[in-house]
């Protein structure tokens, strides 16, 4: 505090959000005193100088379009996997899990995630992430045929039993 | 559309559209917010589509719309402490280094070299506050809010900031009247 006025008064002042009343009494002493008055006169200046850099900054790192673009592609990336991560299995997906756990129980977890895939090529779905219930047989059957083949007659069976809706 | 309409405009119908503008609006000040606090340029995009992603999700939070710079570079600084405690590698205050080379990156060349000098002479803290005041514009509430710091105490320390800016812009004492006058 000097002169009256302290230092969160100075800044409102300064930054005009002083109350009427408030910013009259200042004005009234900054009348009246060179120092005071001086001191004002060389912060005005100083926020003069830091509103230009301010501004130098804004006219800075401007983007282009193809830098806020890849931006909002990363962003609405971040949004799709927050929502594929929230979102509940689907009904296709847990089967294709259950599938996964019987078949690993018989040839282990790498043979059996090999056979999901490899049915899945060679069905109409074309890969997994396209199987559906609509092309869900012929890839079951695909499965079946490889199960048999990978854990025998009763690993085929399972599958083709946990496999069907 | 400023950002304070773009902001209204998503949190009353957030769609693709109206993220779209705000991210437009906002995006290059938070990417600029940690180029200059010293990450290279691709860290500063992965950062700032992080904060961009957190607001997306959570802008409905914010009960005052009004406050939401300071929000936004709450989460900003939140994003870059995390940044930093996973790389350990680096100390928690604004680097002078980079912030020097971006303050003088094409144009304004002189204005911004002798800005990124004053600021050489402040404290992290203090740098941190004009940059968030003079640079990004943050109103006084919106800085009590970046700093979870009383309204009064931070214009306090704003002043605080000022009257050493002015000494060493000047390189002369503030107030000739200081001492005198006590």
């Amino acid at each position: 505090m000097r002169h009256g006025i302290n230092e969160e008064n100075w800044e409102n002042y300064l930054d005009g959000k002083l109350p009427p009343e408030e910013r009259d009494r200042i004005e009234a002493h900054i009348i009246g005193c060179v120092a005071c008055w001086e001191f004002q006169q060389r912060m005005l200046a100083l926020n003069a100088r830091l509103r230009e850099v301010g501004a130098a900054m804004d006219r800075s790192h401007v983007l282009s379009d193809e830098q806020l673009s890849a931006g909002l592609r990363g962003v609405y990336a971040m949004i799709c996997a927050g929502r594929d991560a929230a979102a509940p299995p689907t009904p296709v997906q847990q089967r294709l899990d259950e599938l996964a756990a019987v078949m690993t129980v018989f040839c282990g977890t790498q043979a059996a995630a090999s056979a999901l895939q490899t049915a899945a090529q060679r069905s109409p779905a074309r890969s997994l992430k396209q199987v559906t219930r609509e092309n869900w047989e012929p890839f079951l059957q695909r499965l079946s045929a490889i199960a048999h083949v990978l854990c025998g007659r009763t690993g085929a069976h399972l599958v083709w039993e946990s496999g069907r809706f | 559309m400023d950002w304070k309409q773009t902001i209204e405009a998503f949190r009353h119908n957030p769609t693709e559209e109206s993220f779209n503008a705000l991210f437009v609006a906002v995006y290059g000040r938070v990417r600029r917010y940690f180029l200059l606090r010293g990450t290279d340029a691709m860290t500063a995009e992965d950062l700032a589509q992080r904060v961009m992603f957190i607001v997306y999700n959570k802008s409905y939070e914010l009960a005052d719309a009004g406050l939401f710079q300071g929000w936004l570079f709450t989460i900003a600084r939140n994003e870059l402490l995390q940044h930093w405690r996973r790389g350990q590698s680096r100390i928690e205050t604004v680097e002078l280094e980079p912030l020097a080379e971006q303050l003088t990156i094409a144009g304004d060349l002189e204005l911004r070299a002798e800005f990124a000098e004053w600021l050489s002479l402040l404290e992290p803290n203090e740098r941190e506050l004009v940059l968030l005041r003079f640079v990004e514009g943050l109103s006084y509430e919106e800085l009590a809010l970046a700093f979870k710091t009383p309204l009064g105490t931070v214009k306090s320390r704003l002043f605080a900031v000022r009257e050493k800016l002015l000494r060493i812009v000047e390189n002369k004492p503030v107030r000739s009247f200081g001492k005198k006058a006590r």
